[in-house]
């Protein structure tokens, strides 16, 4: 419903947004401007080489692999950690200061990580690997979190009750009651992975990122485009894969009723 | 209804005269302001079939927490089996696993199977690699099975507890809640949304359950008729206060507290109440 109140709201929404176009310049026409620019680009793009094919699809194959590995050795470390920094299963004293690590964890993006292993292990993959793996940490323990605070406290109570100790009640009533939350944020971590594992080659942390970036910066955008392709491509099986894994086993608990799919 | 004599304060033939719960003077709030309980006065003795009854906020259900330490009571004592209900004290978390308590939620774990449900109840008595690894001992597990039978769901210990039926599902809160092996049966509102028939043989089922394992039974009523079909004793709760404790022998209500009613100005006044 429209009330004054909203009218304010989505009026000071507004102002906030063109004073911050200001601010960061963003000019409308500019972008205007720029657009045959574009136009080069997508032109160039269109010669694609296809004898860069099995190049692409191996280099993809290491970036799955690596999205892989970071995101399940991520998540394995950030279940326990969000089992500690759930506000309804511990007092503040443990929450409040796992909760502040995982924020420090949080504040990097994964490029910056990935910069980061890069002067430690060197060039090449693992560094990308450890960089993913900090990032799930840092990303998917706060979906966690959130996900085991939202669980119905009544099984918890009721299970409480019995005088079952703290670990039984993570094992028994947490973990199964937050399972399918659990089970689409590891399938959408896994998706946002091997999208953002793509461009960690930027810095020279392996995966298909960095044939993108080099054959962008001298200018080969048809051999690019092959590469960008077979992430494009990827991605969409990934996604469809995981519409799959979410109706057989998602969707189903969480609305109680078996869900048929074509 | 109407058959129904008045004999003022006569003792009930009981199992056993040991109280098994005690309430003296217990009031309690959510708030500074508003009390959720009212000087309430309860004694209950053991392999009692006890009925709360009461209409919607009256405070019934507090009254539960009150008796499985979920919620700790701002005034008067409370002794559940001689031990004060506080899931922070030593000697009540140990004989937490006897009283069986089930929310009118019913408080089931919705994505795993019946059989992991009602093992729930076996896991006070594991060991912490035991519970850790899901490794129920072969006795438990024929445990959990012999209960699943008592309360006619054999067969159905693989369905996930989404695909049940209401009146299913509390027969897997009953089933979970026995495989405690509690000697105190705590349920609030267990048959409320229910027909008529299932209400009937889930209220069979507890009764039956009752008298085999000579459990002191508190059930938490909305329906008075109900009420004092299945119970000994009946306590109406109206706005956090005990007004009334009845019990029902043969076709005979028995007045506890007041002593100075009759059979009809009980039932007169509840339903007085309840229309409100």
């Amino acid at each position: 419903m429209m009330t004054p109140k909203n009218n304010i709201v989505i009026g000071i929404i507004i102002a906030l947004l063109v004073v911050a176009s200001y601010n960061v310049d963003a000019n409308p026409i500019e972008f205007i401007e720029g657009l045959p620019n574009l136009a080069i680009v997508v032109e160039e793009m269109l010669l694609v080489e296809p004898k860069y094919v099995p190049t692409a699809i191996w280099a993809m194959f290491e970036t799955i692999q690596m999205a892989f590995i970071g995101t399940i050795i991520g998540f394995a470390i950030a279940l326990p950690l969000s089992m500690l920094a759930a506000r309804n299963l511990n007092s503040k004293y443990v929450y409040a200061p796992v909760r502040a690590l995982l924020a420090t964890i949080r504040t990097f993006p994964s490029i910056l990580w990935a910069i980061l292993f890069v002067i430690m292990v060197g060039l090449g993959p693992f560094a990308g690997v450890l960089a993913i793996i900090m990032y799930t940490i840092g990303f998917v323990s706060k979906l966690q979190y959130e996900a085991i605070e939202t669980i119905d406290s009544d099984p918890m109570d009721a299970v409480s009750s019995i005088g079952v100790s703290k670990w039984q009640l993570i094992r028994y009533v947490v973990i199964p009651e937050s399972a399918s939350h659990l089970l689409s944020q590891l399938l959408y971590m896994f998706d946002y992975n091997i999208r953002q594992t793509s461009i960690l080659g930027l810095v020279g942390a392996g995966g298909i990122g960095f044939y993108i970036i080099n054959y962008i910066k001298f200018f080969e955008y048809g051999k690019a485009a092959v590469f960008m392709l077979i992430v494009l491509i990827t991605v969409l099986i990934i996604d469809w894969i995981s519409v799959k894994i979410r109706d057989k086993y998602i969707i189903k608990s969480q609305h109680g009723m078996e869900v048929t799919t074509k | 209804m109407k058959k129904i004599q008045m004999i003022k304060n006569q003792p009930l033939s009981l199992i056993s005269t040991t109280k098994i719960i005690q309430m003296s003077n217990v009031s309690t709030s959510y708030d500074s302001k508003n009390f959720a309980l009212k000087g309430i006065n309860l004694s209950i003795d053991r392999g009692t079939n006890y009925a709360i009854v009461g209409q919607s906020g009256s405070g019934k259900s507090t009254l539960l927490k009150l008796m499985n330490g979920m919620m700790i009571s701002s005034n008067g004592t409370i002794k559940i089996d001689y031990v004060v209900p506080d899931m922070n004290d030593k000697k009540f978390k140990k004989m937490m696993h006897t009283i069986g308590y089930i929310p009118q939620s019913l408080g089931l774990i919705k994505n795993i199977t019946v059989i992991e449900n009602i093992l729930i109840g076996a896991l006070p008595r594991l060991s912490k690699i035991q519970s850790l690894f899901k490794r129920f001992p072969e006795h438990e597990i024929q445990e959990a099975k012999r209960i699943l039978k008592l309360v006619a769901l054999s067969g159905k210990e693989n369905r996930k507890v989404y695909m049940l039926s209401g009146g299913e599902k509390r027969r897997v809160a009953i089933a979970r809640a026995l495989m405690q092996k509690p000697t105190i049966l705590l349920a609030d509102e267990i048959v409320s949304e229910l027909d008529h028939v299932t209400a009937h043989e889930i209220m069979d089922l507890i009764a039956d359950a009752q008298k085999q394992m000579n459990l002191t039974a508190i059930m938490v009523h909305h329906d008075m008729q109900l009420a004092l079909e299945y119970a000994n004793r009946v306590a109406v709760i109206k706005e956090g206060e005990k007004i009334l404790e009845i019990g029902v022998e043969g076709e005979k209500i028995v007045d506890f507290q007041t002593g100075d009613m009759s059979a009809e100005e009980i039932m007169e006044m509840y339903n007085d109440d309840s229309k409100k």
